[in-house]
């Protein structure tokens, strides 16, 4: 695995396994790839007897995929950076702090992910309505009443971007928090303790040391939060109604055009469009994640 | 400022800390307490209890424990967790990190390839995999073992444990990497090189130590790991439905089969409670085992 | 300190950023609702719809109707799937904050919400209303609910027969009468088999079809049954009755000799391969179907459709045990109005609106169902569709069955009976027993007398 001596062989093994697990994960999408060009998809492997792109163009004409792409990108956007934000602080926090309630805390936070969504939904969509009662009649009383609809799609709890954000990123926040506060525990404190030495003046000279040392946890709990939100189907279709608000998974349903009948090769389309975005971040996050630091306390 | 610098301290992590406290309060554990609560009562979304829920005491637990159904779904979800949680995505995600962070070209390719199964929503993975599994004769793993000279078998039938443990193998490899990922990037290169001087072998590396190193990132997948894959529900109920006779009817399953016709939140919420239990057992086991402190 | 009221300004400016960038896209698209909603406070009302075809053929018949009342109406397109669609509804109409108008189906969902006090009662506006005399007396039997009142109200009409392959019966000399008692059809089975060697009749059953198992299959068969009725006068199920077992015993000979396809059926989609493949290609011979069948299975909606489909495609209705015939008709998806809607009286309405003819020919031409009203029949454009019409001339002839609170629950039970009996795990007996285990283990043990 790791040592000099062995390189070749060792450089063989992880290549034969990355390429088997590579099939293993790859295989399955080929049906995907291929029923999303193909005519007459159906629910098996085919090699298509003829090409069409008809699928993904009914995806931006004829619905509004592009929109719900957009819609999708600006409320897992914001969760993600909402998360990481908040998580960054609240996991150092975690690390550093002696508090008696730590240990219970994060166990719950974590162990209240058992519980199925199915079971929280319900009393969480009653949360929202009421605050979202009040929140309309801050908007109200502060926009003309023709932009009032428009300001509850953005402020609105109930069918608007910002109850549906915080909803995800209270969703992601647990994981977030357990897995900078492990990075955090794992980071000797001795690069806090030779800045606030040199005169860290402020926290400022602490941000450009810690956020740096931070980045592969900040990076792994933002990627996981991104991958999670942008998968999550039943907080939208809860608390999404208006067309203008769908996200992505919503487009989804669309292929059940009856209670009997999948148009697959929509289906695998959007399927297609929807990785897109997780791949792309993962790409972006990668960097980061394997940053290790260098120099520092000898320095 | 008169207050003594580990004061400041314990003030600035509550402040740091509050944001993540509310958000957290107001979305995810009022809610849970609601749902605790309503595990209590006869709560439905309709009929009759919808608009009178009545406070019913532990009759929703009687009503569980005595179900054979619900025994069988704990088992089958027990079986279903260590199959693909412990042993499959953990193995093969750690592999998978441990091959990457060496020197490898299309070290892209590989990642990506690997991200992807856990980039699709559950509904889509489960219809992906229906393609796989299912058809007899027309899925496409019977065609693959059919060119070996196997018999084509409808496979979500034969082995369907089996299966639903691959499937969420399959889709669980990316979380394990990236995780597993992060958590080796903490080692620094100077405690291998050491090692390495002193003579030590690629596998007493390993074992001795790149394992203990990563014992906490290791608690925190099997925790998070177990308590995601006991709450999964789409992905095995668009493939199995539970069956054939309840072989794959994992908790979320038996919830929804047996609270969907009457909506009847208040024994869903019951079980739910229960399985938060069963983890939190599960939890303490983890850490005692990992010898992690939180 | 300083830093981090910098770092949450900055996080909290890309948020306001995005947000901006929201608002902009949103605005653009909302425009046009801004200026209509703000000239004269015209009054929106909300319907929930899903389903693709249905949508089509609500926003056909939205444009008349938003004239004719002078309202705005606004289609909030809900997920496909029934029970996702049920779930979000459900929600919605528990915390009080539903559409003012959505479908619910009268076996498994309208008694419960009823019950729960979700929906408003219409009685008075229906009776009142001048469609209610051209009605058909099915529509109103099955309108009402137990309590007298009515709650919600169907424009368009389930109708299911048996449906066969008139041309390739008449090529292999078998007769195309119409059966006279079960016997007569198992006997037509197996000569169908013994003449042609392909499968003869489809009834759905499994746990994968789902509800289909009973409202497409069993359901056909109880009105000519030795328990014409499942649901009892006081709500109870009568599924204990000799009838229930005799059903399960026709299920099982069709099984046992293999009259029927059963691989396709333990699979996903199990109507996939028997209805769409097996059907149009002439190795099923004859299956249990809707008037939509003309239309989306095997019409001009269908990928895979029958040539000359209403030549060739012939019906019969579902034969009684020992004689007669039925034709079952339900409800295809009743409106009803939310109760906590804040335009009670515009609501009533639109959703009398959408029982008018017009409106109900446009469902019946995009969906291939039955309109509810007799005057129906005079419409020009209805008479265009000419699947259609004789089926709507006899509609007065046909039965329905009465519903009870839980109902679905039974569809569910018949499910898992036939399940049974397709792995061939048990005999009629034995199926039935399931069934009434199964409702009484989810309803309690007075539901089933």
């Amino acid at each position: 695995m790791i040592g000099m001596r062995k390189f070749t062989r060792g450089e063989a093994t992880a290549y034969g396994y990355l390429t088997a697990t590579l099939v293993f994960c790859l295989l399955p999408f080929l049906w995907v790839v291929l029923a999303s060009i193909d005519p007459n998809a159906s629910q098996f492997l085919a090699f298509p007897e003829g090409i069409t792109a008809d699928h993904f163009i009914k995806i931006f004409s004829a619905n509004k995929g592009g929109r719900w792409f957009f819609n999708s990108l600006v409320t897992v956007g914001a969760t993600t950076a909402i998360v990481v934000v908040v998580g960054g602080m609240g996991g150092y926090a975690l690390s550093r702090s002696e508090a008696w309630w730590k240990r219970p805390f994060l166990y719950a936070i974590i162990l209240v992910r058992v519980l199925p969504p199915t079971a929280i939904i319900v009393p969480l969509y009653k949360v929202m309505l009421v605050a979202n009662g009040p929140m309309g009649a801050l908007v109200r009383s502060i926009v003309p009443p023709d932009s009032t609809r428009s300001a509850m799609q953005i402020f609105g709890f109930v069918d608007g971007y910002l109850g549906l954000i915080l909803v995800l990123s209270a969703m992601q926040l647990p994981l977030a928090l357990w897995i900078i506060k492990t990075y955090f525990d794992l980071t000797p404190r001795d690069y806090e303790e030779a800045a606030l030495m040199d005169g860290a003046n402020g926290f400022q000279r602490m941000r450009r040391i810690l956020v740096p040392l931070a980045m592969p946890g900040l990076s792994a709990a933002g990627l996981l939060c991104f991958i999670g939100a942008w998968g999550d189907f039943l907080m939208p279709l809860t608390f999404i109604s208006s067309a203008e608000l769908q996200l992505l998974p919503i487009g989804l349903f669309r292929a059940f055009q009856r209670a009997t009948r999948v148009d697959y090769g929509y289906l695998c389309a959007l399927a297609m469009l929807y990785m897109l975005p997780a791949v792309v971040a993962f790409g972006l996050a990668r960097r980061f994640l394997v940053q290790t630091f260098t120099g520092g306390i000898k320095g | 400022m008169t207050m003594t610098y580990e004061t400041r301290m314990v003030w600035q992590n509550r402040l740091l800390l509050a944001p993540a406290l509310v958000l957290l309060a107001c979305f995810i554990l009022i809610p849970a307490g609601a749902a605790i609560y309503i595990s209590f009562t006869n709560e439905a979304l309709s009929g009759f209890a919808a608009s009178h829920p009545q406070f019913v005491g532990l009759k929703n637990y009687v009503r569980l424990f005595s179900d054979a159904g619900f025994w069988n779904s704990l088992i089958v979800t027990f079986a279903f967790v260590f199959g693909s949680s412990i042993v499959g995505q953990f193995v093969l995600g750690l592999a998978s990190a441990l091959a990457l962070s060496r020197p490898i070209r299309f070290r892209r390719v590989f990642n990506a390839a690997i991200l992807l199964p856990n980039a699709v929503p559950e509904v889509v993975a489960g219809f992906i995999w229906i393609s796989m599994l299912a058809g007899g004769q027309y899925s496409t793993l019977s065609r693959i073992v059919g060119l070996f000279g196997f018999a084509p078998q409808n496979w979500l039938e034969s082995v369907p444990l089996l299966m639903i443990i691959v499937v969420n193998t399959w889709r669980g490899i990316a979380f394990a990497m990236i995780l597993m990922t992060s958590g080796l990037s903490a080692v620094p290169a100077e405690v291998y090189e050491a090692a390495r001087m002193d003579g030590a072998t690629p596998q007493q590396i390993f074992w001795r130590i790149t394992l203990p190193l990563l014992r906490p990132t290791i608690f925190l997948y099997m925790l998070v790991s177990t308590a995601g894959t006991i709450a999964i529900f789409g992905l095995i109920y668009t493939l199995t439905r539970g069956g054939p006779g309840g072989a794959t009817e994992i908790i979320g399953i038996y919830i929804y089969n047996q609270s969907f016709t009457a909506y009847q939140l208040g024994y869903g919420s019951a079980v739910a409670v229960i399985m938060l239990g069963v983890s939190v057992a599960i939890g303490a086991v983890y850490a005692r085992v990992l010898k992690v402190q939180v | 300190m300083k830093a981090i009221v910098l770092r949450a300004g900055v996080t909290v400016g890309l948020i306001a950023g995005a947000i901006l960038a929201a608002i902009v896209i949103s605005r653009a698209g909302m425009g046009s609702r801004d200026t209509a909603n703000s000239g004269a406070a015209t009054l929106t009302i909300r319907i929930a719809e899903h389903q693709q075809p249905r949508i089509d053929a609500l926003n056909k018949a939205i444009p008349r109707i938003e004239k004719q009342l002078g309202v705005i109406i606004e289609v909030v397109e809900y997920p496909a799937p029934e029970k996702d669609y049920l779930s979000k509804l459900l929600t919605e109409l528990g915390a009080g904050n539903a559409p003012d108008l959505f479908t619910a189906n009268f076996d498994s969902d309208v008694p419960d919400m009823v019950s729960a006090g979700y929906l408003a009662p219409i009685t008075a506006e229906v009776k009142a209303w001048d469609g209610y005399r051209q009605l058909f007396d099915v529509a109103k039997k099955l309108s009402t609910s137990a309590d007298g009142q009515i709650y919600a109200l169907d424009s368009m009409l389930l109708v299911q027969q048996l449906y066969y392959r008139r041309d390739l019966l008449d090529k292999a000399g078998i007769s195309t009468a119409q059966p006279t008692s079960w016997k007569d059809l198992l006997d037509r089975a197996r000569e169908i088999k013994a003449k042609t060697g392909k499968y003869a009749l489809l009834l759905p059953a499994g746990i994968s079809w789902g509800p289909g198992a009973f409202n497409e299959g069993f359901a056909l068969f109880v009105p000519g049954s030795k328990t014409p009725q499942i649901a009892n006068d006081d709500g109870s199920l009568n599924l204990n009755g000799e009838g229930v077992r005799d059903i399960f015993r026709l299920y099982k000979t069709l099984i046992d000799e293999d009259l029927m396809p059963i691989q396709p059926l333990l699979g996903p989609e199990p109507w996939m391969i028997p209805k769409y493949t097996m059907f149009p290609a002439g190795d099923l011979m004859v299956t249990t179907c809707g008037t939509w069948c003309y239309i989306y299975d095997w019409g001009k909606g269908s990928r895979n459709p029958v040539p000359e489909v209403t030549k060739n495609v012939g019906t019969w209705a579902v034969p009684g045990m020992d004689g007669g015939a039925s034709v079952t008709i339900s409800g295809s998806s009743p409106w009803a109005v939310n109760a906590k809607s804040a335009h009670l009286d515009v609501a009533k309405k639109v959703l009398l609106a959408l029982c008018s003819v017009d409106a109900m020919v446009d469902y019946a031409g995009l969906i291939g169902n039955i309109p509810a009203r007799k005057d129906a029949a005079d419409n020009k454009d209805f008479q265009a569709l000419t699947e259609l019409v004789p089926v709507l001339e006899n509609v007065q002839n046909g039965t329905f069955l009465r519903s009870a609170p839980g109902y679905s629950v039974v569809s569910e039970g018949v499910a898992r009976a036939t399940e049974a009996l397709l792995r061939r795990q048990t005999d009629a007996a034995g199926a039935q027993a399931i069934l009434v285990k199964y409702v009484n283990d989810l309803l309690g043990d007075n539901a089933v007398r």
